[in-house]
């Protein structure tokens, strides 16, 4: 009886140590889909079994955090943070397309770079261009971005050149002159939109990864907000809640 | 010895009697067996086969709980005059209006039993074993008070009974002080049952001032009505000599509580409507619905009527002095007051919802059934406990332990008090 | 008119009802059949468990019937019925799970804010939280309630939260609900029994095996927060999540509360709640309010803020404002 005891305190405090370390990068992949038959039971306490019995990962966790876990940050430059603490934007995540896709959906930006560096869909840039010009190593390639239509939207006259450094297909332009790299995007975005930038530094605006506690990484602004379509799409809703309830049938 | 002969002469009492009463009986407990199968179902099923949801989280059975609280509050309205004020009228009445007080107790017990979720939990409540939140919690107040309210309703006409039984009178010095206690207790009862309506600030429909007092007034209309409902009854089926003046007096207090009732429902009305805000929104729906949802407004306005009808009805001396009118005027009120406590009074708390969101209640069968169960239980131990009173309140009865001269020798087994009824005797 | 004590009715004696039996023989008649009855019920019921693991359930399940309240209970006990619970979580249901019993982290005090300028109405909140707070499937609760208003004015009244078209609905809103983790929690007070109270960490918490579903806290929570299981609550097994908390998302039984505890197996381990993590919009903002340092705390400072209801004076720890 001791035996069992001490057993199960030992299996409570490794599982509680188990859960701090719930934070490490490791990959988790999705669940594979049961091929055994999911139908709920209907019984005192809820749970059913998983067939077989078999034990859960154990870090698994139904909203797979890890596939917004950040694998490479960078410093955010020349905003800080709420109680002037520096901050991070995200530039990298093990997984962007599932994640973006499945965590934000219509907002995620669909046809273009949607992520900064090394995670653009079309970077480096030097594998078409040859240098950091328009000039191309093969002028053969076409429609790579073409198919960008910049709709910034239309009325404000925004075109390539407004945000893109024209002797420089790698970096984006301020308008100060400085030049900023896809990593600090966000340089660019604020020149126009400060006020979102200010509450974006602040932490109203955007969004947090990873935790409450500890360092804080915000997802930039290119990964809600596609800078060349940056109107964001309706979208269906999951299910509404049933106001009245149905009446009771025995399972 | 004599606590022996009075159990059983108890049990001799209740099970003895001519057809009707049997039959009465009987039907009280095959409603009772239906109401255990359906109670059975939600045992088996949980709370999910009542018409009860998230957003009307009360339903029939606290509605039924809220109006029988006041029934056995009421009871003490004659017991004031009766013990303290000597009132040689009300003192023939009393047992039979603490016998109501005794079975809508055990109702309202029922019901609270019949409405949580987890039963098998409910030892959590009792303070040592479990934990009783109290002073904070108003249920844990309602749970303390109802019970001492019980104890108290048993034991002292126990006590008046029993002496009687073994031939001696009640020491009104052991019963009087406890007396006290029970009226200001019954008034306590239904005042801790209006408060923890009334506490809530997330309800607006019930948390008002006036609800603690208008729960004294409707319960002070019902249950003086239904004590005349079961006294003319008594008089009706039995020698128990019940004075015109007992009649009387009651129907005067039921007339003026009616009255106080209807005075606190124009208030009501008035403090909702008169600059309708959000918070009367419930009272808007009550009366007048909101949108297609309109499914109590019958009830109310029916209710209304009938009170309005009764108390009238009432408020005209012929009537009240004539049984034959005030019969039905009292039957009339009991259930314009029923439906007013429960339907319009529990159920529009909760519609609309504290976010505005909108679902009207229904109850299904289980929930009627068991509902019906319990109303059937409590005339059950209502027709016991007066079946047991009566014979020894008139004499009739007496435990065959007592000797002596000038005490009557009734063997109580073999024919057990009988009432006489009413046939006349054929002979052959 | 004295009372006549004779049987006068001799025309009625062979009937049933007037049949002279002595009623002490009566009664020894009926319970002598009623113990026969039970006697024959029990020899043709199995008394003894068949197996050992249904004996060590039902001791399982007898010692959890009979413990304290969790929050009286030492950090011995605790232990104890977290074992129990995770050792009957696998006879039962063949499923291994992880209960914790993560105290408050101290100086921790959570807050939480709400963009409305941000809410679209995705209802991906609702998902998440149905998904990691292990929700009834099939009563489809929700601890999350996204409300649609048309116009600029927050009018509950007008609200609708059973829209289901594509989202956001031109002209209108979005703004959700959930437990607010009050201050002044008016549930706390009216329990009767003490099965809900606050953590130090400002959440609400229920003891599931303690509640007896008077559903008292559910007429007093002036925000509709708290759900009740009016039937035995279902949760497919592949969707289980096994990683749960004693006072947060594990296995609830029919008749008892339930609501939103701020995922606290979650944010006790320095996670967001799924819902904020969920978030596509970043609507949700959630963190430490003793910490001057966070976000929540920024927003509040720097923010047109409002709570629902502050008349109540309940202080919800859940506070809307606007871009």
């Amino acid at each position: 009886m001791s035996r069992a005891t001490i057993a199960s305190t030992l299996g409570i405090v490794c599982a509680l140590v188990s859960c701090n370390a719930d934070q490490s990068d490791e990959v988790r992949a999705l669940p594979a889909a049961h091929e055994a038959d999911s139908t709920a039971l209907a019984i005192d306490t809820m749970a059913v079994g998983r067939p077989g019995g078999a034990r859960a990962p154990d870090t698994t966790d139904h909203i797979q955090p890890g596939q917004l876990r950040t694998v490479a940050t960078a410093p955010v430059m020349n905003w800080t943070g709420p109680g002037g603490k520096p901050f991070e934007v995200q530039i990298r995540t093990e997984d962007p397309a599932t994640a973006n896709a499945r965590r934000f959906g219509t907002i995620t930006l669909r046809n273009s770079a949607r992520r900064r560096s090394p995670d653009l869909g079309q970077y480096p840039c030097t594998s078409c261009h040859l240098g950091r010009g328009m000039v191309l190593r093969d002028a053969r390639i076409k429609d790579a971005h073409q198919n960008i239509k910049p709709d910034h939207p239309a009325q404000t006259g925004a075109t390539c050149a407004t945000c893109h450094a024209a002797d420089n297909v790698e970096l984006l332009a301020l308008r100060n002159g400085e030049r900023a790299t896809l990593d600090h995007a966000y340089r660019v975005c604020a020149q126009c939109h400060f006020s979102q930038a200010e509450s974006w530094a602040g932490g109203a605006h955007g969004k947090r990864l990873d935790g409450w506690q500890g360092r804080r990484v915000v997802m930039g602004c290119a990964d809600c907000h596609d800078p060349h379509k940056p109107a964001i799409e309706s979208r269906t809703p999951f299910r509404a809640p049933q106001l009245k309830r149905p009446p009771y049938r025995r399972p | 010895m004599h606590l022996k002969a009075f159990a059983l002469s108890a049990l001799d009492s209740a099970t003895n009697g001519g057809r009707r009463y049997h039959v009465w009986m009987g039907s009280l407990t095959l409603v009772m067996l239906v109401g255990a199968f359906a109670y059975y179902i939600q045992l088996r099923d949980g709370l999910a086969v009542t018409g009860m949801n998230d957003h009307v989280s009360w339903g029939l059975y606290i509605s039924n709980f809220t109006f029988l609280v006041g029934m056995a509050a009421a009871a003490m309205m004659l017991v004031l005059p009766a013990y303290v004020l000597h009132d040689v009228d009300f003192s023939r009445a009393v047992l039979m209006a603490e016998a109501v007080a005794v079975a809508a107790l055990v109702m309202v017990l029922s019901f609270v039993v019949v409405d949580i979720g987890n039963p098998l939990a409910a030892w959590h409540l009792v303070p040592g074993i479990g934990y009783l939140n109290w002073p904070r919690s108003l249920l844990a107040w309602d749970v303390i008070v109802l019970n001492g309210y019980l104890a108290l309703n048993l034991i002292i006409p126990f006590y008046i009974l029993y002496s009687r039984y073994t031939g001696r009178t009640p020491n009104k010095r052991r019963y009087l002080p406890w007396m006290y206690i029970a009226v200001m207790w019954a008034v306590s009862i239904h005042m801790v049952t209006a408060f923890l309506l009334a506490g809530l600030p997330a309800r607006p429909f019930w948390n008002t001032a006036l609800l603690g007092p208008r729960f004294l007034a409707s319960a002070f209309t019902a249950g003086p009505a239904f004590v005349i409902l079961l006294l003319w009854f008594i008089k009706r089926e039995t020698d128990y000599d019940i004075s015109e003046g007992a009649f009387s007096k009651l129907a005067l207090i039921t007339t003026v509580a009616a009255q106080v009732n209807l005075v606190m429902l124009i208030s009501e009305l008035f403090y909702k409507f008169y600059s309708p805000t959000h918070h009367g929104i419930n009272a808007r729906y009550l009366f007048f619905g909101l949108g297609e949802h309109r499914a109590l407004v019958p009830w109310i306005w029916a209710a209304i009527a009938l009170n309005l009808v009764a108390t009238i009805a009432l408020m005209i001396h012929p009537v009240r002095r004539n049984m034959r009118l005030l019969m039905p005027a009292c039957a009339i009120l009991f259930v314009a007051v029923w439906v007013e406590k429960g339907f319009g009074l529990v159920i529009p708390g909760f519609i609309p919802s504290p976010l505005g969101e909108i679902v009207e209640y229904t109850p299904t069968l289980v929930e009627i059934g068991v509902t019906a169960g319990v109303w059937a239980l409590g005339f059950f131990v209502l027709t016991i406990l007066v079946r047991v009173a009566l014979p020894i309140e008139m004499g009739s009865v007496r435990s065959p332990h007592l000797g002596g001269e000038g005490a009557p020798v009734i063997r109580p087994r073999s024919t057990g008090g009988r009432f006489t009824e009413r046939r006349p005797v054929r002979t052959r | 008119m004295s009372l006549d004590l004779r049987n006068t009715h001799a025309e009625d004696e062979g009937t049933v009802l007037q049949k002279r039996v002595d009623r002490r023989r009566a009664l020894g008649i009926l319970l002598g059949g009623a113990a026969v009855g039970a006697q024959a019920l029990s020899a043709c019921s199995p008394v003894a468990p068949v197996s050992d693991e249904e004996r060590e359930a039902k001791l399982l399940q007898w010692q959890e019937y009979v413990k304290k309240n969790y929050r009286f209970m030492s950090d011995e006990e605790r232990v104890d019925t977290i074992a129990r619970l995770e050792r009957l979580a696998n006879i039962k249901h063949n499923v291994d799970v992880r209960i914790q019993a993560t105290p408050a982290q101290p100086g921790v005090m959570f807050g939480y804010a709400f963009n409305i300028s941000k809410c679209k109405g995705y209802r991906a909140c609702v998902e998440a939280c149905i998904n990691e707070n292990n929700l009834d499937r099939r009563a489809g609760t929700q601890y999350i309630r996204i409300f649609e208003m048309e116009g600029e004015e927050v009018n509950l009244d007008e609200a609708d939260a059973t829209f289901q078209h594509e989202v956001p609905a031109e002209g209108h809103f979005y703004m959700g609900t959930q437990c607010f983790q009050c201050a002044d929690p008016p549930c706390v007070k009216v329990c009767p029994v003490g099965a809900t109270w606050q953590e130090p960490d400002g959440i609400t918490v229920i003891d599931y095996d303690w509640c007896i579903g008077c559903r008292y806290c559910m007429a007093a929570c002036p925000y509709w927060a708290r759900r009740f299981n009016w039937a035995a609550p279902e949760v497919p097994a592949a969707e289980l999540n096994p990683n749960q908390h004693y006072l947060g998302n594990r296995a609830r039984k029919k008749g008892v509360v339930e609501k939103c505890t701020f995922c606290i197996h979650r944010t006790r381990q320095g996670r967001l709640p799924a819902c904020a993590e969920a978030c596509p919009t970043g609507a949700r903002v959630f963190g430490n309010l003793l910490d001057p340092n966070s976000e929540i705390r920024w927003v509040l400072e720097h923010k047109r803020i409002f709570r629902l209801k502050e008349d109540l004076k309940t202080e919800p720890r859940f506070w809307y404002f606007t871009d």
